[in-house]
């Protein structure tokens, strides 16, 4: 509903764009809009776990539990599907009114933002580490099945463990099920080849498992329904280990995300978006090409609470404008008369000291210096810098002033006053006489600087006539001209850029250089040609510097003045689109496409379209701001099982290993691969929960014909739901009479051998150690 | 849902599941003793105890041998002969053990075929290496976006995906 809902509005974002913008942009908004998945947190269920009767099953009927680091599945056996299946989780909730402590398990875990939050597995990896769960969790288990119990469990069990697990693990298993459970039998069995069984319930086929589970993958060969565990091999990467890839490879490529996403969130993707690659070196060369991307992009977005900024209405606009350019006037007005005032007082000056000059000129140096001391300057020189200061500050005042009454001509000025000598004038006249004079002279200036206007204005123009000249009269050389103009100033501009990005370099050749000469610039006495003659810095014959222009650019230090330099780039930027706009209207051969702009397209960048999908990108919109894109990352995650090294696990991958079963092992030879070997390469199971990534089925077809003689017949087969395999077979398995008396240890046994005892049987784990020939 | 609601709801959920203390369920002879705070061993830590388990079974009879001999020499140095039938006897009867399925002999070993190398920003081929931080990267435009600008912490982040990162001990 909110998915469509936000669906809607990106239609509509994206029309408002179709008017807006302009050229390059408004051919890819005709685009269709992408499918936009939105990623929350799981829903919360609202139906605690529910209960079994107490008593509704005898205590003969054996209970069959599949303690899964992801999920746990138990049940009655002799059904076709388990009971209850529930995450292996846990939280310990303390009620602080009722100074009480609450034990939420499994589903009902869910129930709860704050207690899912909360949750705990029992695992570390694919070991039990906290057996207080545990206990706990199998309580429950048994509270909810229902268990008529009797200072213990009266029922059989059947229950899985890890492949070849851990002496101390499986030492802790006794304890629970006979000590603290107080269980009469027990069989323990590896939960991949009780998946098998389920599936090959004759208990003679041969076969590879191929286990995907949560912690770990393992792949099995199995002859004759019995699991050969010597030959089996486990690679250290399981389902959780891909959502956590996942996770850190999304973080690293949207470093800025402005949202945190849960690990269940990653989860979701992880399982919703991944799919195994059928060959992946193959599929990576054009995934990210625009055809194919359409299709494998998947645009995920973060729910986030948008902020709306009110609407002005336009009159509010206006007033708001209005109000900025009176209170703008009023500043510029108190600007000018401050610096009219300053003006007059320079002008001030100024006649007061050229009269002092001009009285000054025939007298003896002596009298000169006493004066202009007496004035506060040094010498005569200080006096002279001072006026020609003056001068200048004076000069500029006035083309300024002439800019900016250049609107409003002020013809009708009359400078009656400024041609009447001063004797014949008072106070008053005098005062308005040196203003007039300052009109008089900004007047003239304005004059002139408006001659120079038209004068450019008309060489502009003539300029312009000539070109349409050439143009009309010779087309192909006028198009040669601009062409090479328009290299040169591209050309120009990227080296610009380039030396930008290697001053930014301090170990690049340009930036040593640099430095090099401003060393030697700054070294008081240049060793080489010193014995000749007395050279100073100043007449050095081989100092050449400052001959060429461009040895100026030393100076023109780009990271210390880095928005001239942007300025510049904008300039030369603005005259390269001049120039092809011309080319555009009047060469034919000269499209769109070959425009700077064009060749900055995004659907020329890898980067854009890894990063933004095969869309453009408006950073300002706030739904692209929580948006992912997943595309190599669909593939490049479930990658990992086949090529381990991908994620770090110096293992060879799944494929690898079945080759060597199939290829290696079992009296087999590369080119000769004996009938058991080829009897298992018909009948290859994929099972856990990790299998049900979309495509793994025919992943592995593929990698068992390319290593297999072409012909060879070749089976992978996947149940329905292959997390459910392992609890299946454990049913029937208990439902098999001598199979499962087979397996069963009792309690007496236990208390016989103790903790270090190992059933060795079909479905089950192996001895740690065997004997091999006495010494 | 206000938060008293909410305590309330949990409580609800809580109350069927609360179990009587001594547990029907479990043997009463386990209950009665008292709980004794277990210890969470870390996988890791667990893993270490078995290869010293798996390692102490293996070693060689002579070893074992030897250890107890050295222990006991002070006392026992002159007389020889007794001591060398003991041995003799041990050895007769030591059955020389070798690992059949341990977690450690079923760790898939590491591939045989030349490992591809992948650009570890995007995911696709990557022939190229960074050379100031071994990043691999699919071409120049990935290199001068991403890989050239790159702050040290960054590219130790990137090269933890495939493990080649610099782990301090």
């Amino acid at each position: 509903m909110l998915a469509k809902q936000i669906y809607k509005d990106k239609t509509i974002l994206s029309n408002c764009k179709l008017t807006m913008t302009t050229t390059p942009m408004s051919t890819d908004t005709s685009l269709p809009p992408l499918k936009i998945y939105t990623i929350d947190d799981p829903p919360l269920i609202t139906e605690p776990e529910s209960f079994i009767e107490i008593g509704k099953f005898d205590a003969t009927r054996p209970i069959a539990i599949d303690f899964g680091s992801y999920n746990i599945r138990a049940g009655y056996t002799g059904f076709e599907f388990p009971y209850f299946d529930f995450p292996a989780r846990l939280t310990r909730h303390r009620d602080r009114k009722m100074s009480k402590t609450f034990t939420f398990i499994g589903n009902n875990t869910r129930l709860d933002q704050t207690v899912r939050s909360q949750s705990k597995t029992p695992f570390d990896g694919n070991i039990v580490t906290n057996w207080d769960y545990v206990e706990d969790i199998l309580e429950y288990t048994f509270h909810h099945l229902g268990v008529k119990p009797n200072n213990g469990i009266p029922n059989p069990l059947v229950i899985n463990e890890r492949l070849a697990c851990l002496q101390s693990q499986r030492k802790n298993w006794y304890q629970m099920v006979f000590e603290t459970f107080n269980l009469e039998q027990v069989a323990f069995g590896v939960d991949s080849l009780f998946a098998f069984y389920a599936n090959n319930p004759t208990g003679v086929a041969d076969g590879i498992i191929v286990n995907c589970s949560n912690e770990e993958t393992d792949v099995i060969p199995v002859v004759k329904g019995k699991g050969i565990l010597t030959e089996c091999k486990r690679i250290n990467w399981g389902g959780r280990h891909s959502a956590e890839f996942l996770s850190s490879i999304l973080t690293l490529k949207y470093p800025y995300f402005p949202s945190k996403l849960s690990s269940f969130q990653y989860e979701y993707m992880y399982h919703n978006f991944c799919y195994t690659a059928g060959n992946y070196t193959k599929e990576i060369e054009t995934l990210l090409s625009l055809p194919s991307l359409e299709d494998q992009n998947i645009v995920v977005e973060v729910p986030f609470t948008e902020i709306l900024h009110p609407k002005k209405t336009e009159e509010e606009l206006k007033r708001q404008a209005e109000k900025r350019k009176e209170t703008g006037k009023r500043l510029q007005e108190q600007a000018k008369q401050r610096r009219m005032e300053k003006l007059v007082q320079k002008t001030e000056e100024y006649e007061y000291f050229s009269r002092v000059r001009d009285s000054l000129a025939d007298q003896p140096k002596k009298n000169i210096l006493s004066v202009l001391q007496n004035a506060g300057f040094d010498d005569e020189a200080d006096f002279k810098k001072y006026m020609y200061n003056l001068e200048k500050s004076l000069k500029r005042a006035q083309i300024l002033e002439a800019d900016e009454h250049d609107e409003h001509d002020e013809t009708e000025n009359k400078f009656e006053l400024v041609d009447v000598p001063d004797q014949e004038l008072n106070e008053e006249q005098i005062k308005e006489k040196r203003k007039q004079r300052f009109l008089k002279a900004s007047f003239d200036a304005r004059i002139k600087a408006k001659e120079e206007k038209a004068r450019i204005a008309k060489l502009e123009e003539e300029a312009r006539i000539k070109d349409q000249e050439w143009r009309e009269s010779s087309l192909s050389t006028w198009i040669k001209d601009k062409r090479g103009k328009l290299g040169a100033l591209i050309k120009k501009r990227k080296d610009k850029l380039k030396l930008r990005d290697e001053m930014k370099d301090r170990k690049s050749q340009v930036a040593q250089n640099r430095m090099k000469n401003l060393a030697n610039l700054a070294e008081d006495s240049p060793r080489q040609k010193r014995s000749r003659h007395q050279a100073s810095i100043d007449n050095d014959p081989n100092d050449t510097f400052g001959a060429n222009d461009d040895d100026w650019q030393v100076y023109n230090d780009i990271t210390a003045n880095p928005e001239a330099f942007d300025e510049l780039l904008e300039d030369e930027y603005k005259e390269i689109v001049e120039l092809e706009g011309k080319l555009l209207e009047y060469d034919p051969n000269f499209t769109e496409e070959d425009t700077l702009d064009a060749q900055y397209d995004w659907r020329n960048s890898v980067y854009h379209l890894f990063l933004r999908g095969p869309r453009p990108h408006d950073s300002e919109d706030p739904h692209q701001q929580h948006q992912m894109h997943l595309n190599v990352e669909r593939i490049r995650v479930p990658e990992i099982l086949f090529e381990p090294t991908i994620g770090g696990q110096d293992q060879a991958g799944i494929a690898e290993l079945c080759e060597t079963i199939v290829t290696k092992k079992f009296d087999s030879k590369p080119s000769k691969i004996s009938d058991v070997a080829l009897n298992m390469c018909k009948n290859v199971w994929l099972t856990g929960g990790n299998a049900q990534i979309p495509n793994m089925k025919q992943r592995i077809v593929n990698e068992f014909t390319s290593f297999l003689p072409s012909g060879t017949p070749i089976g992978v087969h996947m149940s329905e739901n292959p997390s459910l395999d392992a609890w299946k077979g454990m049913s029937k398995f208990a439902q098999s009479e001598e199979a499962f008396k087979e397996a069963v240890i009792t309690k007496k046994e236990y208390e016989e051998f103790g903790s270090e005892y190992i059933k060795e049987h079909k479905l089950g784990n192996f001895k740690y150690f065997e004997e091999s020939a006495r010494l | 849902m206000s938060a008293d609601a909410r305590l309330e709801y949990l409580r609800t959920i809580a109350t069927p599941n609360i179990i009587d203390v001594p547990s029907p369920f479990k043997s009463k002879k386990g209950q009665l003793k008292k709980k004794v705070n277990r210890r969470n061993k870390a996988s890791r830590q667990l893993i270490a105890d078995e290869l010293k388990r798996i390692n102490l079974i293996l070693q060689p009879p002579e070893e074992n041998e030897q250890q107890q001999s050295t222990a006991t020499t002070p006392s026992s140095t002159t007389s020889s002969s007794p001591s060398t039938t003991t041995t003799t006897t041990i050895t007769t009867e030591y059955k020389k053990l070798t690992p059949k399925v341990t977690y450690f002999n079923i760790n898939a070993p590491p591939s045989m075929k030349p490992p591809k190398k992948y650009c570890d920003i995007t995911g696709l081929n990557g022939p190229y290496t960074s050379p100031t931080n071994n990043i691999r990267y699919h071409n120049s435009e990935i290199y001068q976006i991403i890989v050239k600008p790159m702050v040290p912490g960054t590219d130790q982040e990137y090269l933890k995906l495939r493990g080649a990162n610099f782990v301090l001990k």
